[in-house]
């Protein structure tokens, strides 16, 4: 126990990434095919996952509001 | 005001004595502790810090002072404002009969008993970046100027000890009517109120200023004719000039609005605003001396460079006050006369208008439940000090305890709430600010609830939960079920997308060890089966981890790709490489599991290959060639390569030509060179292919077999 306590796990660190979380793969979807958001959006790490472009979340938040969404804003 | 503890007094004293010059140093122990030896400045110092924490030693040196110094210190110390500008200072002690305004405070500096602010208050200086050219030399040079207006704090423990001297002032008494007196007392809550209104307002469209420091017209229009800032105070004794130029100027001095980039935003609640009643109004009463874009004369001024007699004027008008026995009372206009006669701003001046300190005291103090009023015998109002007014002027040590009625919540239906203003508490105004949007203010209150105002709430920190817990302690009935139901649609809408602005994203080398990790306390919610986000990354406990590779996003993206000679395999770099680069390369290659070397699938690399249906596709989802060349650019440090570029450029490249043809191939460059030249030739050769090659139709083949035997070249015919 005390070996497993003091091993430590690979990892690689991605830091500072911006990113939206989607309920669903279809609301990632709505949101990809929205013209001026797909191009703040960098890719799509999964389907319910889209990486933000760096230095481009506030107009993303921004246009998710314009949109009538309500995004939260986890910091 | 930032409230200042007595270690953080002491901490401040010493860091400002240290700025102070060796000879101007001594001179102030010499006057204050009177050393007996040659100390050394650091022992000095220290002697000097003691000495302000001495009561005895205080006392003896303040008895040794002129009655005006005691005054401005007392003056201070009542005003429960320990920073004040050496102006205003100024004003008070000539309009307390003062010839000489400026000598009490050259004397209390020089005595140590008031500190000049040398950096601000409740900061650390960097003790480096003092210069000894900076030092402070000579205290009437620092008072001389200008920019930035020089301020003098005042410590509590020096001021503590001139509580009680008299003033010298005396307030003109007003007869009282006979019999019972309808006594008015407001409930302090019309301007926090207005500031609050005032902050969910610039929330949503901040207040634009110009250049000259005015607001720009649309903003201009909204202070001067918005209809709750405009109104007229619920319970006011008349009305003030630009209410909601005063609200925008109080909010602004009292920390509610912040100035950014010329404009006036929406800043946080105040600490104050949590404690009741008492500290809020003391933190309005301290914001009112630094407004300057408004004063109950005039209404809203365009900041006057320098010179503000209100503060001074403010402060004159509730120590008048406090001077009044319980059972006596004041008439405004009094109070307004004595000021004008001698405040120097004012006195000696052939003024026709008034000067707004009467319209102050029933417009402003009473509304911040500073003074009581009665109607006197010719209907003309009378004031007097409240027990807030006598708590926030410096005469009574507690704060008032003001009654709670804590149900005064009214949830309706249709998504309105009604706020009996008896149970409002500036806590309560905070709250109710977040979460809903103030529609009318009065003697009962109205906001409505809205998605956006909720969504407000809950990007503020607040839940459904506290929402509804906050309805239930005060609200006076149930929540109505439509407003349960709309509360939960709206944070329910706020669950379904969320934004990660700047988290750290762990990817684990398999899903066991992303378990492993979050059993061991990872604070990190799951995005696949690797990778888990943590969106502050201060929370995590690095102890656990072993980083094999880092990317910092907001750096430009890195080279970690490698080509193969082939042009179209591509190696990865894991330990080099970001989730960007994985979702770029997904585009237009397909990850080559067959041709990934086990050497370098041992080494941590991957390997995708570019095929021309993958480009295709990708040419169909928007891929452009320029695209590609700065992706090549970027992520191997190398030109596009000919594979690729063959492969998005194939498609719009014209036809190719098969065609058979005789090629004559000559034995060195030179003969090649000769028959390109030769006119007898020029005209035979059809194209040079190779340095050696030339090509030739078949009807120009005799023709030319017999200028080369014209040439004496043989010729070998292979078929």
């Amino acid at each position: 126990m005390i070996e497993k306590a003091q091993t430590r796990i690979p990892v690689k660190l991605h830091r500072n990434v911006a990113l939206i979380q989607t309920e669903d793969a279809v609301l990632a979807e709505e949101l990809l095919a929205h013209k001026k958001m797909a191009q703040d959006i960098a890719g799509r790490l999964s389907e319910r996952i889209l990486l933000i472009r760096p230095g481009r979340v506030s107009a993303v938040v921004q246009e998710l509001r314009r949109m009538g969404h309500t995004p939260q804003v986890v910091s | 005001m930032t409230s200042i503890s007595p270690d953080q007094w002491t901490s401040h004293t010493r860091h400002t004595l240290k700025r102070y010059d060796e000879t101007l140093l001594r001179q102030l122990a010499h006057r204050l502790c009177k050393p007996r030896n040659q100390w050394p400045v650091s022992e000095l110092l220290e002697r000097v810090v003691t000495a302000l924490n001495n009561a005895a030693m205080i006392d003896r040196r303040l008895k040794e002072l002129p009655a005006a110094c005691r005054q401005i210190l007392a003056i201070i110390g009542q005003s429960r404002q320990n920073r004040w500008p050496v102006g205003s200072l100024v004003e008070i002690v000539v309009a307390l009969g003062h010839e000489d305004g400026l000598a009490p405070l050259v004397t209390l500096l020089e005595s140590g008993l008031l500190l000049p602010e040398l950096h601000p208050l409740g900061t650390s200086p960097d003790e480096e970046k003092s210069s000894v050219r900076a030092r402070l030399k000579s205290v009437t040079t620092w008072l001389s100027r200008t920019e930035p207006p020089p301020m003098l704090l005042a410590s509590p423990q020096v001021t503590r000890r001139v509580h009680g001297e008299d003033l010298g002032i005396v307030c003109p008494v007003a007869p009282a009517p006979e019999g019972k007196l309808a006594i008015h007392e407001a409930d302090g809550l019309e301007w926090p109120l207005r500031m609050a209104v005032l902050w969910q307002q610039a929330l949503g469209a901040p207040l634009r200023r110009t250049q000259q420091g005015g607001f720009f017209k649309r903003d201009h229009d909204r202070l001067q004719a918005d209809p709750l800032l405009s109104a007229a105070p619920t319970d006011a004794l008349t009305l003030i000039p630009d209410p909601g130029f005063f609200t925008a100027a109080l909010a602004t001095s009292a920390g509610m609005l912040r100035e950014e980039d010329a404009e006036l935003r929406a800043g946080d609640w105040p600490a104050d605003w949590k404690s009741p009643l008492p500290h809020a109004v003391l933190r309005c009463w301290h914001a009112l001396h630094e407004v300057r874009a408004w004063n109950p004369g005039q209404g809203y001024v365009v900041e006057a460079a320098r010179g503000n007699p209100y503060p001074a004027a403010y402060l004159l008008s509730l120590l008048l006050l406090s001077r009044l026995a319980d059972d006596e009372w004041a008439s405004p206009q009094a109070i307004e006369e004595w000021i004008a006669a001698r405040h120097p701003y004012w006195a000696g001046s052939k003024r026709t208008d008034e000067i707004g300190i009467a319209a102050f005291l029933l417009g402003i103090a009473y509304s911040l439940r500073l003074v009581q009023a009665i109607q006197g015998d010719a209907g003309a109002w009378l004031l007097r000090l409240s027990s807030l007014g006598r708590w926030v002027a410096g005469q009574t040590e507690a704060a008032p305890t003001i009654p709670a009625f804590k149900q005064t919540l009214l949830v309706q239906p249709n998504l309105e709430i009604l706020a009996y203003r008896q149970g409002l508490t500036p806590e309560l105004i905070a709250q109710l600010s977040k979460i809903a949007t103030w529609r009318t203010l009065g003697p009962a209150c109205t906001l409505l609830l809205e998605p956006h105002s909720v969504y407000r709430a809950l990007e503020m920190g607040e839940s459904q939960a506290s929402i509804l817990q906050l309805f239930d302690s005060h609200g006076m009935k149930a929540v109505p079920p439509a407003v349960l139901d709309s509360l939960k649609t709206w944070s329910s809408k706020r669950e379904r997308l969320s934004v990660y602005p700047a988290g750290a994203i762990f990817e684990f080398g398999t899903p066991a060890e992303m378990e492993e990790a979050i059993t061991r306390g990872l604070p990190a919610v799951r995005l696949t089966d690797r990778l888990a986000i943590v969106p502050n990354e201060s929370e995590i406990a690095y102890k656990n981890f072993r980083l094999t590779g880092t990317r910092d996003y907001t750096l430009p993206p890195e080279k970690c790709v490698d080509v193969d000679a082939d042009g179209v395999t591509l190696h990865v770099d894991l330990a080099k490489s970001d989730l960007l680069l994985e979702t770029e390369l997904q585009r237009f290659a397909e990850p080559d599991t067959e041709g990934m070397t086990l050497r370098a699938a041992g080494a941590g690399r991957r390997a995708y290959r570019i095929k021309p249906a993958s480009i295709a596709s990708a040419r169909k989802l928007g891929l452009t060639l320029s695209y590609l060349e700065t992706w090549f650019s970027q992520r191997t440090g190398l030109p596009i390569s000919a594979a690729a570029l063959l492969f998005m450029t194939a498609p719009q490249a014209g036809p190719v030509d098969i065609r058979r043809q005789l090629i004559l191939h000559v034995a060195n460059e030179h003969l090649a060179d000769g028959l390109q030249q030769w006119p007898s030739t020029r005209a035979l050769v059809q194209a040079r292919i190779g340095p050696t090659a030339l090509v030739v139709t078949e009807d120009d083949l005799t023709l030319l077999m017999e200028r080369l035997k014209e040439l004496g070249v043989e010729v070998r015919w292979e078929v």
